[in-house]
Parts: C-alpha cells; structure tokens; sequence
C-alpha cells in the first residue's frame, strides 16, 4: 500500500547502508585476520563511509521534522528549539550507538594513518567490535526474534502498531493530529550538559577498545613487545576523555538535578567509573613496561587493558540490557537486545582470556569449552552456562599465566617507582571490582538460583544467616548506600594517595638513596598533618569518622608531594609536567569530594522530638516549610520565599537571602523552644541554631513558674540583615516523566548554598466564581484532625442540637440535628465551629456552615451513628490560603576544590599526551 | 617467597574481602510479611503505588512525612512512612523500592527509589485505533 508524505526512500536507504556498514565490517576483520590490509583498509573506508551516512541521514530527519519515523517521533518535537538536535540524536539507544560507532571509527582512522606491523591485528579487532555494534541496529526479524533495533523504523512499522486499523489508512500522517507533532525530548535532557556529556563519555568507552587490541595484537606476536608504546598512548587517552565525560556527568547531576549532589553511586555511575579505574591501572603498568628488556608483571600488563575494554561491554551490558530493571529502579531500557548484548560481552570476553595463552592448540580448546557453555545457557541453564564459562576464562587466564609468562618474569627492587606502581595498580583493581560486587548484586541473584537448595542446606548446617540469604537469592544492596561504598573505598583511597605521593619521587628500576626521598616525603606529610590538625580543630569530628580524616591527610599529602615534584622537574619543558599535574588534580578530587559530602549541612534540617533527653526519637527532617512572605531562619541566612514565576516549561521560585544579624541573650533570659522552656546560663550570641547552643548555655525549665512562663519569648537565632542575593530554584514541567526540580545553587569560593525544592504548587488552584475553592470530602471521627490550607479542624465531639439553639439555625421542632464541634486553629488563634447534620422527613438537608472571619465553608455529608464518623466536605476562600513551598538547601563546604581538581586532571592528561606524542614523533 | 606472590596472595585476599563486605552488607528483598515478622531489622521491598489508595503529603503539618500504600510482589499491601517529602512523579510511578523497617502495622521507610515510566520505553504511549494517544497507567 502506498502511504502519503512518508519518506519511505530515506528508510530503505538508511537500512541499505546499515546493512551495508555492517557487512563491510565483517570483511574488514576477515581481511585484516589474513593480514590483508588493503583490502581491509577498503572494506573499513566503506563501513565508515556507510555509518557516517546513515548518521547524517537521521540529523537530515531530524531537520526535516519527519515524525512517521519512530526515533524521530520520540525524541523531537515542533517546540523544542534546534539546539537540541544533538541531544535529541542521542536520546535513545540507536543514537548512542551510532555515536560509539562515529568514535570508533574516527579512532581506527588514527590508528591506519600510523602503519605498523600492528595495524593489521589491530584493526582486525576493531573491524570485529564493529560489526558487533552494527549489528546492534539492523533491525531484521527472524520470526519473533529481533537482531538489532532500527533506527529508521516506521511508527507504523512497529511491532505493537502491526495491524492497528489507523495503518490501514493511507492518508494516516495528515488525517491524524498525533502525527503532526512529535512527543519531544524528555525536558530533562534538554540542556547543554545532554550536548557534551555523551560524546565526551563514549568517546573515552571507544578510546578504552584501543589498548584492548593493541593488548590482543601483542598477544598474538609475543616476541615484540612494541605494542606497549601505542597502547600506552591511547591508555592515557582514554584516561583522559572516560575521566572528563565521568566528572560531567558528576556536574551535571550536581546543577540540575536534585538528588543533592554530584555522585550517587548509581549502577550507570558506577558501570562507567570501573573501567575507568582499571584503564588507570593498565596505563600505569603499561609505563613500567615501556622500555624494559625484561619485563616485570608481564601478565598484569597484558591484562589490564584487556579487563577494562571488558568491562565497558560488561557496564554496556549493565545498562541497556535492562537486566537491572527488574530488581532496581533505575530507569533502565528493555529494549529486547539483551540476548546481543550479552553474547557481545561473552565473545570478547572469551576472546580476550583465550589469546593469553600461547599455543594456537590450547586456544581452540579453551574456545571449545567456551562455546558448550554458552550452548548450555542457550538451551536454558543460563546460571549454569555463565559458571561454566567463568571456569573456562579463569582457567585460561591460570593456565596461561603458569605455563607463558611465568619465566619471563623478573623482580623490582623494592623501592622503584615500578613495585609500587604495581601496588597502586592492584589496589585500584581491588576499588574498581569492589565497585562492581555491589553493583552487581542483581545479577548474582540470577547466578545464584541454581544453588539455592545447596546454601539453603549448608545455612542450615550451619546457622549462618548470610548462607541463607544466598540461598533465597534475594539480595538487594545495603540500604545505607553511601555507608556501604565508602566502607571499603575510603580505606583502599587512602592508601592509593599516600602511593601517589610516595610514588612519584621514587626512581625507575631503583631508587638509589631511599632515604633522602622519605626525608623529604616526611616534609610533605607534616604539612598534610597540619593541615589534618587544622581541620580537626575547626570541625566537630565524630571518632568514627576517622578513615575520613585519613583521606583527607592522605590526599593533602599526594597533593603537597605532587606540587613539590612538578616544582623539582618543571624545568625539564612542559612535556612532563602532565603527570604531576593530573596526580594532583586527581588529590584534589578527592580531598573536595570527601571535604564537601562529609561536611555538608542541610540548613533547612528542623528537629522535631524530645529534645530534653535527645533520645534515640530525634527525627531530622531535612526540608523547610516556607509560606510565602515568611522571612525564616535558613542556617547562616534568614529567607523569605517571595513569588513564584512561570515560564514557558519552567516554574521559578524566588527565594531572597538576608544576612543574620545574631541575637545576643543575657544571663536570666527565658525562652520557649519547641514547647519547652530554658532559661540561659550566661550572657552569649546565638548560633544559628538552637542545638548547637543547648548543652553550653541553656538550663532546661520542667517547672516554670508564673513569671516565668509569661516572660518568655520564642527562641530566635537572630533577626534578617541587609539583603544578599535572590535563588530561583525550579520546577520543570515535564509531562512525560513527572515534573523535575531543579536546584539553584550559590557558588562562593569557600562553599555552595545549593537549594531545590521538595514540594510546589505549580498550577494555580481552581476556585469558584466566588474564590471558594476545595471540596474534598474527609471522613473524621471525634479526635480526629483535618487540615484545610493553614487552619486544622479537630473534631472534639458529637452531640445532639440543644432545644434553644432550633430557632437561630432555621431548624423546625420534628428536624433530627446533630451537632458536630469542631475547633480550629491556625497559627496565631483558636476558634470554634459548629456544623449541623440536619435530618427532615427522613431527608438530608444540607447546612453550609460558615465560620466568621475563618475564610472556609464546611458541610457534613453523612454521619454514621454505629462509628460516629461524620464524613465533612471543606472549602477555603483564595483570599486565606497563601502559597507556600518545600525547599530543602544544603552547604557544600569547599567543592571549588572538586572541580578545581578535576580540571587540573584534564589539563594533566592533556599534557601527557602531548608530551609523549611529541617525545615519540621522528626528529626531524 | 617471591614477593610477587605475596602480592598476589593479597590480592586474592582483598578480592575476597570485599566480596564478603558486599555480601554481608547487602539487605534482603522481601514482601512485608516477611518484614512484618522482623521488626526493627532493615528490609528492602519492592512493589507498586496502590492508586486506590490516598497519597498523604501535608506540607503544612511535616514536610518531611509523606504517606501511602504500597502493594509488594507477593499482593500484600501495607501503608507505608516515608521520612521524606513527597517524591515528584509517585504517582506516576511504575514499580518502587523501599529501604527501611517495619513497625507496628506501618512500614517505615528511610529511603524510597521509584521507577518512573522509562524515558527510553518503545511503549511509551498506547496508539489507539483512532489514532490517538494514551499514556500508560
């Protein structure tokens, strides 16, 4: 059938040329396997060209408002501004693997324009992870299998759409209006951090394949070890682009969402930073190697790279499989192509464990192995299948490792630069599987089925609880979360930055007079002790905050090390001072991230509970109540939450911030505090908070006598000062996914004031002609309480109407009348209100009772004599109601530091790539 | 012993360690009877809003307590605490994890992570045959 205004062509064209891609990538890693570079190099210009075209011909869809197209339709909108183009191309699933295919392919172009005897292997296995991601969108079907999603699929194409009566009509894209527009990126994709963060972020993914198959290539001609030099090269690379586009995401979290902060150890998160810790770790082993004769940790050398580009797949795997959907609920596709991602993961992994050992022979057996494991997972023992295959790369890494690397081995003296490097490596390693533990708790739900009859046995024989978690697999990560990561992470970053000190003053191969360094590294550790001692005098610290505190001393001591080593070897040029450069950025990241979570100080915390024994009940609420108008104490500031403003998709709070002017109170003051009266001990200022000031200057009063009582005032912190500054924290209208806060945040040099909201009232409620607006029926028994906009109604009691009250209500002698007495209070007053449930004739007669001066309307509706629950229905008038926000803000002290930090690693690696580019080009 | 080995040995040491700090840290997923029979232990539940059911936020009273329903995987349902503002977007929610314990007949609940309608979801909207839209429930 022909369909009217479809650009059916460009459909068949893009599916023509992704075909295309990927079947010239097959044949590139064919020619490139038989060492056939050109034609190779032939077959991989015309994948490129191939991808690079359908790339453009979905920005041409984009242009061009085509919405019969699927991906076009979900991700653009008329009103979205063109801006966004490159956030919308990279909304889904198909965009962000044409975008890694771009990457790849534009890195395999720097890696053909440098002609080595590496090229050939090399691009063998690039060509290979290409065609794997092809064919990730061919979008054929093989009945109901799926191979690939497709990018260029029509809406009426869709499996769920086959059939619909709407696509059996020709003119369908003009007849309905649903076509005429598209649903338009998610509104929390729409900024510039959508525009950089991605690419950044894939590009590092695509560098991290390059190492990989230097590492491979190496593995195949063991007897040259040039290799190492080019892997090295991207290693640093890859370092460099996977860092940035992590810390990106970091700030973007940090400026426009509201979780309060820049890291939450999210599986996305997390998946992401894993490789990255482990491509450090291969980078560095990489350096020990470069120029070695005889190698030393050969084995970790060749792995390491290996390991991070599999665990990109494995975090590819993570999050787009939706595996973790199921049991997290992060959002997470499912767009059915876990079966490829997974086999994609198993492939390389295989692969990569499989070239360690040497004979040709033994490769195929442990490949054998690998695939019956991979039938059994096929044919349904899916657990089963993965234990087997995890057998078969641990025994090929064993085996390889015993029979082809152990001899070449020789030994670091102990204090080289190279032994502690490797320490450093493997306790990056030791972070980054940690890491991966955690987040993989769901997955090993699913690994751990099968044995559930085996653990629930052995828990049983045993009594162990944990053994009988395992058994019902189960498991879900800690509910503390931060508490869980930092436990181990804290401990294992405190050692990694007391090596990155120590590390870079030690010499290659052996440091010929130890004790010279340690003089001077003991220099460095006493202005990280002060600076330690500093901290612990200005800050209230709990004991068990001591790893912290450790961290801390730790990264001022590799940030104080670093500086003193740049200044040592600057004037050898430029081209080494990356390496000091990034360590101390990298110091500093982490001093800025554990300084700025651990000391931050959600202000608009109010305590409610018992505070004259500060028992275990204490609950802090960490948002504040702000009705419109009110100017209240927010930690060092008063605030007042003034107008709200829309705009366009945007509801903007203003927020204005005053100084505290500090109350002072002399000995003999009485004041009331959340109920309780305390009288001061001496003469002081206040803090900014009562609490703080409780223990030192307040007696608590159980018994306060008349004048007491009477003389006493509402403790305040102080009084608002000039004003400061206004904050817009907002609420973004998002239809689709929920309406999203987004935080203003007040940078300062020494701290952010970051605020979101929690809570606002984003449409204007709907009031009659009169301003009455509400309407809600509640059902209340006496005792219980309502609340209409500020005012609570407690429902003291029920009785019947009195003989002398008839006349004044309008009731007649035979009306059954039952009076409901309700006070009311709001703020500054009590009051009282009598509605009647009024009964004539065995009718009900409604009563709308008005309470004067209140500004609401009650009516009871039924009541239920065998309950006494009497079901009330409220209005309020607009004219009392006041608009009002939950807003919580919180200090970050010191996060400058953090970016501060991560700037200088970009800058770091920059120069290190710089610089080992321009030591390695030919002199000419 | 070589002291490659004694790294090695350390490494394997550490790999275990934390696998076992993992492990032991790690919270069950239960249904709430399960919690119910526990009190005080922490727990984690997964389940669904129970839409039926009233959402109880008032800001003016505590802005830090929400109230509501919650159907866990078994089709057992509890009224559940949260010692946090209304999350935007609950009720839009697909599926929600809980984090705390129970007490009394209430679920307290210190942590809530929700799912919402997945941004990268193919169903995301329902095409009628009229060629309309529906949002999914």
């Amino acid at each position: 059938m022909e369909y009217l205004g479809e650009w059916t062509a460009v459909a068949w064209a893009g599916r023509a040329l992704i075909a295309l891609g990927f079947g010239s990538a097959l044949i590139a890693t064919a020619a490139f396997l038989r060492k056939d570079e050109r034609l190779g190099k032939w077959a991989f210009a015309v994948h490129g060209v191939s991808i690079f075209s359908s790339i453009a011909l979905i920005f041409l869809l984009f242009a061009s408002h085509r919405y019969e197209f699927n991906y076009i339709w979900k991700h653009l909108s008329d009103a979205m501004p063109m801006r966004f183009i490159l956030s919308a191309f990279w909304g889904g699933q198909e965009g962000g693997f044409l975008l890694w295919m771009f990457w790849h392919i534009v890195l395999a172009a720097f890696v053909l324009r440098k002609p080595s005897v590496w090229t050939a292997p090399v691009m063998a296995v690039l060509s290979g992870i290409e065609a794997f991601l092809t064919s990730m969108l061919l979008g054929v079907y093989f009945g109901d299998f799926q191979l690939g999603l497709d990018p260029f699929i029509l809406l009426r194409e869709l499996p769920e759409n086959l059939g619909l009566p709407w696509t059996q009509r020709a003119d369908y894209l003009s007849a309905f209006p649903l076509f005429a527009d598209g649903q338009g990126l998610n509104p929390l994709l729409q900024n510039y951090w959508m525009t950089i963060h991605p690419p950044t972020l894939f590009l590092g993914f695509a560098a991290v394949s390059l190492p990989f198959a230097f590492a491979v290539a190496g593995m195949q001609h063991r007897s040259d070890r040039s290799w190492i030099r080019p892997a090295l090269r991207w290693s640093v690379f890859a370092m460099g682009t996977l860092g940035t586009g992590i810390l990106m995401g970091g700030a973007w979290a940090y400026e426009a969402l509201s979780f309060g902060g820049f890291w939450a150890w999210d599986p996305v998160e997390n998946s992401s930073l894993v490789p990255w810790l482990v491509t450090v770790a291969g980078a560095h082993l990489l350096v020990i190697n470069r120029q070695k004769q005889v190698p030393t940790g050969l084995f970790s050398t060749v792995y390491f790279p290996i390991l991070a580009f599999l665990l990109v797949l494995y975090s590819t795997f993570l999050t787009k499989s939706g595996i973790l959907g199921d049991t997290s609920v992060h959002s997470f596709v499912d767009s059915g192509i876990l079966p490829q991602l997974l086999a994609y993961v198993l492939t390389f992994t295989t692969l990569g464990h499989v070239m360690l050992v040497a004979s040709v022979r033994v490769r195929w057996i442990f490949a054998g192995l690998a695939t019956v494991a991979v039938a059994a997972m096929v044919k349904g023992w899916a657990a089963e299948g993965m234990w087997g295959l995890f057998a078969v790369w641990t025994g090929a890494a064993v085996f390889a490792y015993r029979r082809d690397f152990r001899g070449s081995d020789a030994e670091d003296a102990l204090w080289s630069r190279d032994f502690w490097m490797f320490v450093g490596s493997l306790l990056l390693l030791l972070s980054a599987i940690h890491i991966t533990w955690q987040t993989s708790i769901p997955v090993f739900n699913k690994l751990l089925a099968p044995f559930s009859s085996g653990f629930q046995a052995l828990g049983e024989a045993t009594g162990s609880d944990t053994l009988r978690a395992l058994a019902r697999h189960d498991l879900a990560p800690g509910t503390d979360f931060e508490m869980t990561y930092h436990r181990v992470q804290v401990p294992l970053a405190v050692l990694i930055m007391l090596l990155v000190g120590m590390t870079q003053w030690l010499r290659f191969k052996s440091t010929p007079d130890p004790s010279k360094i340690f003089k001077r590294l003991g220099i460095h550790a006493a202005i990280a002790a002060g600076v330690t001692g500093l901290f612990l005098i200005s800050e209230t610290v709990a004991w068990w905050e001591a790893p912290r505190v450790a961290l801390l001393f730790a990264a001022v001591f590799a940030a104080v090390a670093s500086v003193d080593y740049l200044r040592a070897i600057g004037r050898a040029g430029w081209a080494t001072w990356g390496s000091p450069v990034a360590h101390l950025g990298f110091a500093l990241v982490i001093f800025g991230a554990v300084f700025s979570t651990s000391r931050k100080d959600v202000i608009s915390k109010n305590v409610i509970g018992d505070l004259t024994t500060l028992s275990e009940e204490l609950n802090n609420r960490e948002d504040l109540l702000m009705l419109q108008g009110d100017t209240l104490p927010l930690g060092p500031y008063f605030a007042s939450y003034r107008d709200k403003v829309t705009e366009g998709i945007h509801v903007r709070f203003q927020v204005d911030y005053f100084e505290r002017v500090p109350k002072t109170y002399s000995k003999g003051d009485v004041v009331f505090y959340e109920g309780m009266v305390f009288e001061a001990r001496e003469a002081h200022t206040a803090s900014e908070n009562f609490e703080a000031d409780m223990e030192r200057f307040w007696s608590f009063m159980p018994f306060p006598n008349e004048r007491q009582a009477s003389a006493a005032v509402r403790w305040e912190s102080g009084a608002p000062g000039p004003f400061l500054f206004t904050l817009e924290p907002r609420i973004q209208l998002n239809e689709q996914m929920g309406n999203a806060p987004e935080p203003d945040t007040r940078h300062g040099i020494f701290q952010d004031l970051y605020t979101h909201i929690k809570w606002g009232r984003v449409t204007p409620p709907e009031t009659d002609a009169e301003g009455w607006m509400g309407g809600a029926s509640d059902v209340v028994v006496p005792g219980d309480s309502i609340l209409a906009g500020k005012i609570l109604l407690v429902l003291d009691s029920l009785r019947p109407i009195r003989d002398e009250e008839r006349p004044e209500r309008g009731l007649l002698d035979r009306d059954v009348a039952l009076v409901a007495c309700f006070t009311l209070k709001d703020r500054a007053r009590t009051g009282k209100a009598e509605p009647l449930y009024i009964v004539r004739d065995s009718l009900l007669i409604p009563d709308l009772y008005e309470p004067e001066g209140w500004g609401v309307r009650m009516r009871v509706d039924a009541f239920d004599p065998a309950t006494e629950a009497v079901t009330l229905s409220l209005w309020e008038h607009e004219s009392v109601r006041r608009d009002f926000i939950v807003m919580q803000a919180v200090v970050f002290p010191q996060i400058n530091v953090l970016w501060l930090g991560c700037m200088l690693m970009a800058i770091g690696t920059g120069l290190a790539v710089a610089g080992r580019w321009k030591r390695e080009r030919p002199r000419a | 012993m070589r002291r490659s080995h004694i790294l090695l040995l350390l490494l394997v040491a550490g790999i275990a360690g934390t696998f076992i700090a993992t492990f032991t840290t790690a919270t069950r997923s239960v249904g709430f009877a399960e919690a119910a029979g526990a009190p005080g232990t922490e727990f984690k539940i997964s389940g669904t809003l129970v839409r039926e059911e009233p959402v109880l936020y008032a800001p003016e009273v505590d802005p830090s307590t929400t109230r509501f329903t919650m159907r866990d995987k078994t089709g057992g349902l509890c009224k559940v605490v949260l010692a946090k503002a209304k999350p935007t977007g609950l009720e839009n929610s697909e599926s929600i994890d809980l984090y705390g314990t129970m007490r009394g007949d209430e679920f307290h609940a210190s942590e809530m992570l929700m799912k919402c309608p997945s941004k990268y979801n193919e169903q995301n909207h329902v095409l009628l045959e009229d060629g309309t839209a529906e949002a999914p429930r």
